[in-house]
């Protein structure tokens, strides 16, 4: 089986670790725990016909890094990233770009997703402005609630596909 | 490797082990060393040079499998595997893997930091794996506490900033409407006030006169508000980063304003780039329209280029028009300001103003050359981001 590591990008509090622990076990802590380090989550992606089986190693990292996570040796051989943001707060949604070019500077060619987290508190989520870079099109960009479980699935199998095909 | 086997500590219980052919002295260490990893200090695990599972020795290990690869069990190792295997090559060197837990749903996941060596003597990969400081509950506590208040800071900060923009906004707002917009209702003030002074006022034709010009102050302060609204709103929400052909856009400008008088000249590279259409499509009509709305022959060209250069793209306007005194260059950007009193009735001087917000706000910028006393013409020169910036 092939098992490919995908890194949690994204400043704090945005719910990296929620969006992690909702796809794994199917849950939603209410008591915000801050990550230090990493939290390593292993993942079965349901089978996709046409493409070998996958485990998802998810890297949920600790948001105080910033950019300098770039530097760290968590981030070697990461096949990918999913740049997380929190839709009430702009600045975050702000850093996913930042992220976002400090990943690609670092692995050229290697998958990218977004994640605009929080939706649940929102009334309407598809109104709310992001930032230009997100909305380009042809950007991966899932709007994703950790409580309600709301398309987190989603964000974590379209990214194991587009690695996938990626690796392929 | 066998060897090692045989002198390894039993990975379970250490205590219970046979009597490990040690000195007095050696064993003191051993006994010491067995009960720090028997109280959770540190494990240890050893892997052939391809990073098989020989054994393992402490609790905070236990979850290794013998016999499989490390990276079965612990799977932060999985895109490592390269970093321990190259070891071998420089056994000086460590890998070190600080703060790292293997999350499980059903009790608390134990922060381990793993350094790896090559023991060149046993030819066999060790890891020693220690707890974190970053485990204890206090400093769980702790961080929270600390990322609570760093996110209510940056929510502050982010408030404050958007708060002082806005003061600046409306400190310029206040100086525009108060200034500016004074002498159209100064003027009808004056035109209403004469109605009843001037010798004749009451004359039909007369009054009809003045009721005319009142029409078209009113007109043109409607005409300043309106534009004075849409200056405002420039930037605040973001727009749509797309696909631009940036030459179709020129090309299409030129078929707005060319005409018998006005030849329009287009050069350079134009290529089509991710960015936003709409602020750069502002940015040239009004550029040109200023150039041909500022004209004082009857005939004139415009030159508008494009280059296409690293990380910009650099769009030139140049006209043959009466050009703008060096001590203008940097007033035409104001809000209201027009050079020409005969413009006046057409324009209400936002044009260059609305420009350089557009520019400014792409993360661009503009400068303007011209010496009319030398020569005619003014060239107005944009650099434009090609990667627009969150």
């Amino acid at each position: 089986m092939m098992a490919r590591k995908i890194m949690l990008l994204g400043e704090i509090g945005v719910g990296k670790s929620s969006l992690a622990r909702r796809l794994v076990f199917d849950k939603f802590d209410f008591d915000y725990k801050p990550t230090i380090g990493v939290d390593v989550y292993r993942y079965e992606v349901p089978d996709t016909p046409g493409q070998a089986r996958m485990t998802l190693i998810i890297w949920d990292t600790d948001g105080n890094f910033g950019e300098a996570i770039f530097k760290h040796i968590y981030m070697k051989e990461a096949s990918g990233t999913l740049i997380i943001g929190d839709i009430n707060r702009p600045p975050t949604l702000e850093t996913m770009g930042k992220l976002g070019q400090g990943f690609s500077e670092m692995f050229p060619g290697r998958h990218i997703g977004y994640v605009v987290n929080k939706t649940d508190l929102v009334a309407e989520p598809q109104a709310v402005a992001l930032p230009p870079l997100l909305t380009r099109p042809g950007t991966p960009l899932v709007r994703t609630s950790a409580k309600t479980g709301t398309h987190v699935a989603e964000a974590f199998i379209d990214a194991a596909q587009a690695i996938a095909r990626r690796s392929s | 490797m066998s060897q090692k086997h045989s002198s390894t500590p039993p990975r379970q219980s250490p205590a219970a082990a046979a009597e490990p052919p040690f000195s007095a002295s050696e064993q003191a260490v051993y006994q010491v060393g067995a009960i720090a990893a028997a109280f959770g200090f540190f494990g240890v695990i050893w892997l052939d040079a391809e990073l098989v599972v020989l054994d393992s020795y402490g609790w905070l290990v236990d979850t290794v499998e013998r016999g499989r690869p490390v990276t079965d069990s612990l799977v932060a190792l999985v895109g490592l595997e390269n970093e321990i295997l190259a070891l071998k090559e420089r056994p000086d060197q460590v890998v070190e893997l600080p703060a790292v837990a293997v999350a499980d749903a059903d009790r608390p996941a134990r922060k381990l930091n793993f350094t790896f060596f090559w023991n060149n003597a046993e030819q066999c990969h060790m890891a020693l794996a220690y707890r974190s400081p970053s485990q204890t509950e206090l400093e769980m506590e702790l961080s929270k506490q600390i990322r609570a208040r760093l996110i209510a800071e940056a929510e502050v900060t982010a408030k404050s900033k958007e708060l002082v923009r806005a003061n600046a906004d409306l400190e310029s707002f206040a100086s525009i409407i108060s200034h500016d917009l004074k002498a159209p209702l100064r003027h009808m003030r004056y035109l209403a006030e004469s109605r009843g002074t001037d010798a004749g006022a009451s004359d039909a034709g007369t009054l009809h006169q003045k009721l005319r010009e009142v029409e078209m102050q009113a007109k043109r302060m409607t005409k300043m508000l309106t534009e004075l609204f849409d200056y405002s709103s420039l930037g605040r929400k973001y727009e749509a980063v797309a696909a631009v052909d940036t030459r179709a856009m020129i090309e299409a400008i030129r078929a707005t304003y060319s005409d018998d008088r006005f030849a329009i000249e287009v050069s350079g590279a134009w290529p089509t780039i991710m960015t936003l259409g709409a602020p750069l499509d502002l940015v040239l009509r009004n550029l040109i329209g200023n150039a041909i709305q500022h004209q004082d022959r009857p005939v004139g060209r415009i030159l508008a280029s494009c280059t296409d250069e690293p990380l910009t793209l650099k769009f030139v306007i140049d006209d043959d028009g009466p050009g703008i005194d060096a001590r203008d260059h940097e007033s035409i950007f104001l809000p209201f300001r027009t050079l020409d009193p005969a413009a006046i009735a057409q324009s209400t001087g936002m044009g260059l103003a609305m420009v350089k917000k557009a520019v400014e706000g792409a993360g661009g910028s503009i400068s303007v050359a011209s010496k009319p006393q030398q020569k005619r013409g003014t060239a107005f020169t944009v650099v434009w981001p090609k990667h627009i910036s969150a």
